[in-house]
């Protein structure tokens, strides 16, 4: 459930503005329902690493993998599947701590 | 322990997303960068992707319709001549803003602020050469004449209405990556991409080390070994025409600069070759009893191209063409009733003078019998990464900058220190987007003359078509009025005689009208003969590419578009035929020689620089090889202290086949020995052999043949984003062959039309595509068909109501 609130409400908010907005998400939604600090940060990065994955693959897809090589190249990656994994990477390492910093402010608070 | 646990991952939140969302280094910031929703997977453009139906624009006058056909070239329907150009600034922006961009970074001697120090020395050079300067005045003087002010402001406008939409993940995936923001565009930008068209075509010099081999030899040897006319020559004015024109009087010739060169200065190879081929064929020589024009510019290849293709419609217009960023208008193209197209005029308009100071202060500098005051002006530098602004002081004399002063290292090593450069650049004014205007709504050759007076810099010559059955050709541009010599070698700084003064008048540049031969045609070379009343250079670019394509022109008899795309990829070398086989008698004589490989191959070849041929490996490399081997000795190009010019490849083969005997042969590095040419070429020829097998292994058509020998390669503009650019383009040709395809440099458009009574057919294409975003399918989509020569046939709409089958998508723009 939190896993599902976190990618949709986390795209909606990095659809609509800067990409960091999906920290704020996951911190105020492991706030909200996390019940232990591992599973809080594992939910959170889990469905950011699942957001950016997906939304990458997707867009790959449809571009048929033009550019995603071409990063690659720039950033001496072997193929497009190791640059899919980065960006799935970069974002759940942040939602992840986001997640687990949300749960320990509530513990903090209670 | 519960607060310290939260404080603690907060701050590695923090941390992270501070750390995230800065650049490092020279990498971009990482979140915002790998983020799918707003990174570089937003510039994976989706391949289905089609134009939007409808965008709402302020600042349009009336609706304007935007038809895309199925190569992404947009067709643009304006209802007034504002809304055009809003629009075409709006479309080329919406494709190509980054690149636009760039160029005006280049010419504003800007571009350090957002690639770092590494292109500060650039940035540095390009302001001494007053590039900003030469945009002001030409932005000068297109907001005087209310026409170029209409165009100029209205395409700034569309521009900015394009950057105006723009957030982070619209950006282009160079902004991205280096980490900046499009800037507003403006009249001046559009002027300082106009100037980096003048650098390129213009701003080189030979006239250094031609002054070092004039103190060494003196004026005799000069005079024969660096002639001012070819032994081999096509010039574009056919020869025997008559000049229809009195001449103004020419300067006289003052004493020589002969003397104390010394400034410090040491020497690349050779300028790289900006050329390019057009020519025009009368009706009574092809297959409809009308004209076909043909043109391709020769280029640095580079993506995003240099070119983009467009058509733009509005009452007073419908004409279909290439443009380049930035730049509004056609360049180079064909309406219902003309067509014109583009090439360098190789003029010497870009002069050093010596400059003698007063004292070591160098706070004046001698003129006309008296002393005259250097004046300072600060050029400031933002740098990325720095926060101090960096000033570098420039001086100046009346003649222009001091490139150098003594002690600072020339960014270009055939800059000499401490002289002060007269250039066309920052002089020249002109009004290129009111040429534009007037030549894209021509009619009739009376239409074509009329916008020469608007070309000033870099010069053209300007081929010309009409359907009324009309040819012409013209070296059009400003052209220092010059005396004989005046800037082959080094000018006297305080001597008045050696200054500027005028400018050939702009009708009696050399021209010519439907010529007996039924042709004109233009490669770079020698405008005309020697009975062309002033001086406009020693040197062109060599004349194999004329010549060829005028044989070829003159026994063509009915011509079609087919016979002028063969042309364009002609492959045919000239100077091989011309000096091969002399070449082959020579190594016949050598035993060592009878059965080696090299020399069968070079023996069989077909004397066409094809990409399937070894023989054009051997050949290209060997010329190379051997002119530096008989001259690099006398006239040392590569020598840091007192570089000189080596001899035409022209010159080195009349020598070869009329001077056998010639001094110049022996090597005087072994002062033992006297070499003949014999010794001279057998030696090149085996040293060559070695370093093309060090390079290219045991030979063998995989790694020999012309076509992977020569490694064609279409850079990005940016040469640290390699990932951008293509490699390894298959391809012939070479310098001084009509498919003029070397390594970097080619025919960066190519364009064939049909004109007709009523309605024309044209042909084209270059090695890019029209989106800029790497991302893109149609980002490099003609390169393929560029390389096996062929051509696209250009969709050149009647009306926005035509149907065409290539139509794909459609705007409608909005006010």
């Amino acid at each position: 459930m939190l896993y599902i609130l976190i990618i949709l409400l986390s795209a909606i908010a990095q659809f609509l503005g800067p990409w960091w907005l999906m920290a704020l998400v996951c911190f105020a939604l492991c706030f909200w329902k996390s019940s232990k600090a591992a599973s809080a940060f594992g939910v959170a990065f889990l469905a950011i690493t699942t957001l950016w994955i997906g939304f990458a693959t997707f867009q790959n897809i449809a571009n048929e993998g033009i550019i995603s090589q071409k990063i690659a190249d720039i950033f001496k990656l072997p193929n497009a599947f190791l640059l899919i994994t980065v960006t799935g990477l970069i974002g759940g390492i942040v939602g992840g701590f986001s997640g687990l910093a949300g749960y320990y402010c509530r513990k903090a608070l209670a | 322990m519960k607060y310290l646990r939260a404080l603690l991952s907060l701050a590695v939140v923090t941390g992270l997303l501070f750390v995230l969302n800065r650049p490092l280094g020279p990498a971009p910031a990482l979140g915002p960068f790998f983020n799918p929703f707003s990174g570089f997977w937003q510039n994976a453009e989706n391949h289905n992707k089609s134009a939007p139906s409808q965008l709402t624009l302020a600042g349009l006058k009336n609706e304007v319709i935007v038809k895309y056909d199925d190569n992404g070239v947009p067709h643009i329907f304006a209802q007034n001549d504002e809304d055009l150009y809003f629009a075409q600034g709006y479309v080329l922006a919406q494709d190509r803003l980054w690149q636009m961009d760039f160029y005006s970074r280049v010419a504003a001697g800007r571009l350090s602020e957002v690639m770092g120090p590494l292109a500060l020395d650039f940035d540095k050079y390009n302001r001494r050469l007053q590039l900003p300067e030469g945009a002001e005045k030409i932005a000068e003087a297109l907001m005087h004449d209310p026409t170029s002010k209409m165009i100029a402001e209205s395409y700034a406008a569309g521009v900015n209405a394009y950057i105006d939409q723009l957030t982070y993940k619209d950006y282009a995936i160079e902004y991205k990556i280096l980490g900046y923001k499009p800037e507003a565009w403006s009249p001046l930008k559009t002027a300082l991409v106009e100037m980096v068209m003048r650098k390129d075509m213009n701003a080189r010099s030979d006239d250094y080390m031609m002054s070092n081999a004039l103190s060494k030899y003196g004026k005799a040897t000069i005079d024969d070994v660096f002639p001012d006319y070819p032994v081999e020559e096509s010039p574009i004015v056919p020869v025997g025409t008559k000049w229809d024109f009195v001449p103004v009087a020419v300067p006289k010739v003052p004493e020589m600069l002969q003397a104390s060169v010394n400034a410090r200065l040491s020497i690349e190879a050779e300028n790289p070759g900006i050329g390019s081929n057009n020519w025009a064929v009368h009706g009574s020589r092809t297959a409809t009893g009308l004209p076909l024009l043909s043109n391709d510019p020769h280029l640095g290849l580079s993506l995003p191209s240099i070119w983009y293709q467009m058509q733009l419609v509005s009452p007073s217009v419908n004409v279909y063409g290439v443009c380049v960023p930035g730049w509004p208008g056609i360049g180079i193209g064909f309406n219902k009733d003309i067509a014109w197209g583009m090439t360098n005029v190789g003029s010497d308009v870009f002069d050093f003078y010596q400059i003698k100071f007063k004292d070591a202060t160098r706070k004046e500098y001698q003129y006309d019998g008296g002393w005259r005051p250097v004046t300072a002006k600060i050029n400031e530098f933002k740098v990325k990464g720095s926060a101090t602004i960096l000033q570098d002081t420039v001086h100046y004399t009346h003649h222009g900058p001091i490139m150098y002063d003594e002690g600072q290292k020339p960014f270009f090593n055939d800059t000499p220190v401490g002289h002060a450069l007269t250039w066309v650049g920052p002089v020249a004014q002109g009004n290129s987007l009111k040429a534009l205007y007037l030549i894209n709504r021509g009619k009739n050759y009376e239409d074509y003359r009329a916008i020469l007076p608007f070309l000033a810099s870099p010069a053209f010559n300007v081929v010309f078509a009409s359907n009324q059955n009309d040819i012409a050709i013209t070296s059009a541009g400003h052209l220092p009025l010059k005396w004989k010599e005046q800037g082959k070698f080094i000018l006297d700084g305080s001597n008045p005689l050696h200054d500027w003064r005028a400018w050939i008048p702009v009708e009696q540049t050399p021209y010519v009208r439907n010529p007996q031969r039924g042709f004109v045609s233009s490669a770079n070379q020698f405008p005309a003969d020697l009975t062309y009343p002033y001086y406009l250079g020693w040197k062109f670019a060599p004349a194999e590419r004329g010549i060829r394509i005028n044989e070829m022109l003159a026994s063509m008899q009915k011509a079609t578009v087919d016979s002028l795309r063969l042309m364009q990829n002609d492959n045919f070398n000239v100077e091989a035929r011309r000096i091969l086989p002399d070449l082959l008698k020579i190594l016949a004589t050598d035993p060592s020689l009878k059965s080696n490989q090299g020399y069968e191959i070079l023996a069989k070849w077909n004397l066409k620089n094809d990409p399937d041929q070894m023989g054009a490996t051997i050949f290209e490399r060997w010329v190379r090889e051997l002119r530096l081997a008989i001259w690099e000795d006398d006239f040392p190009s590569q020598d840091p202290k007192k570089p000189m010019l080596l001899p035409t490849r022209d010159r080195t083969w009349a020598m070869l086949q009329k001077q056998p005997t010639a001094k110049w042969f022996d090597d005087n590095r072994t002062p033992n020995k006297v070499e003949t040419a014999n010794e001279i070429v057998i030696t090149s020829f085996k040293a060559t052999l070695d370093s093309l097998a060090a390079k290219h292994g045991p030979i063998n058509p995989a790694t020999w043949n012309w076509g992977i020998a020569k490694n064609t390669t279409i850079k990005h503009l940016v040469p640290l984003f390699s990932a951008f650019s293509r490699k390894g383009v298959y391809n012939g040709g070479g310098g001084n062959i009509v498919n003029a395809t070397k390594e970097g440099h080619g025919p960066s458009w190519r364009m064939v039309v049909e004109l007709d009574k009523s309605w024309p057919k044209a042909y084209g294409l270059y090695p890019g595509g029209q989106s800029g975003n790497p991302g893109s399918a149609l980002y490099d989509n003609m390169i393929d068909k560029w390389a096996k020569g062929e051509l696209n046939e250009l969709v050149f709409l009647k009306s926005k109501d035509e149907k065409h089958p290539k139509i794909v998508a459609e705007t409608l723009l909005k006010k």
